[in-house]
């Protein structure tokens, strides 16, 4: 298909965005957690992959070379946008509980649009807003793993980051989603009762 | 010796040697946090993939440029 598409084949392109625009809409919609955002980001992914079709190498997995771009463009965007707001969670770098408090992102409270209601719905459960959690590297890593099914290896190589780090980052967001996942029972249960 | 998280991950996933999966019998710690493990991945894998709006794939077609087979736009 990619072969196809090359040789500037209509019907091959629109072929790669069928076969791709849910994977990377969800890996982008779970990034900037805004399905607006989420889409632009997605369009801007395929016309840079589209266009620049020609400059890939088949070494790399296709599905790679999307989500390096997709990934890239998320993380450009967090980066923007954390200039004005801060980091969710604070910034990567921070060390200390205090650290993360100072460079956590301010949010602001606004009424509800119908976007926002259907983004409610659909990254409302408990497990969608632990992801959300995550800082944003950890985020994509742990997207990677487990719903695409990529190997520790090829999320390095999507990611360009070393195996260590891809590891690591692995670990701890899945001890963070534990940890949040058992407060949320714990809260459950408190609410319930005995 | 406890198992690492590598290990856990194997036993989630099913894939663990009988040797070390073994170790989960008479550890209750490694036992409960491969248990909580194996909850967070079984909830991981079923997250379903979201479909960008129906017009999708025109927005993005009409911003390709698509060099022809013949060299040409």
């Amino acid at each position: 298909m990619v072969a196809w598409a090359k040789q500037g084949h209509e019907a091959a392109f629109r072929e790669l965005v069928r076969r791709y625009e849910r994977p990377v809409f969800s890996l982008l919609y779970r990034m900037v957690r805004d399905r607006a955002l989420a889409e632009d980001l997605a369009q801007e992914t395929f016309i840079k992959v589209l266009n620049g079709i020609k400059s890939y190498k088949p070494e790399f997995k296709f599905s790679s070379w999307i989500f390096k771009i997709a990934n890239n463009a998320a993380i450009d965007h967090i980066r923007r946008r954390s200039i004005d707001t801060l980091s969710l969670d604070g910034a990567p770098d921070a060390q200390t509980p205090e650290a993360m408090k100072a460079t956590a992102i301010q949010l602001d409270a606004k009424g509800e649009t119908p976007l926002q209601e259907v983004e409610n719905r659909e990254l409302g459960s408990a497990i969608e807003r632990a992801i959300g959690r995550l800082r944003p590297e950890y985020r994509a890593c742990i997207l990677l793993r487990h719903v695409e099914g990529y190997s520790y290896e090829e999320i390095a190589a999507t990611l360009d980051l070393p195996l260590g780090t891809v590891k690591t980052y692995i670990h701890r967001a899945r001890n963070e989603l534990r940890g949040y996942l058992e407060d949320r029972r714990a809260e459950t249960r408190g609410r319930d009762g005995p | 010796m406890h198992l690492t998280p590598d290990e856990i991950e194997l036993w989630a996933e099913g894939l663990l040697g009988a040797a070390r999966t073994m170790h989960l019998t008479e550890c209750s710690l490694c036992l409960a946090e491969a248990e909580q493990e194996r909850k967070v991945l079984l909830e991981l894998v079923a997250l379903p993939r979201f479909a960008p709006s129906a017009r999708f794939a025109d927005h993005v077609m009409a911003q390709v440029k698509i060099r022809a087979p013949s060299g040409e736009f």
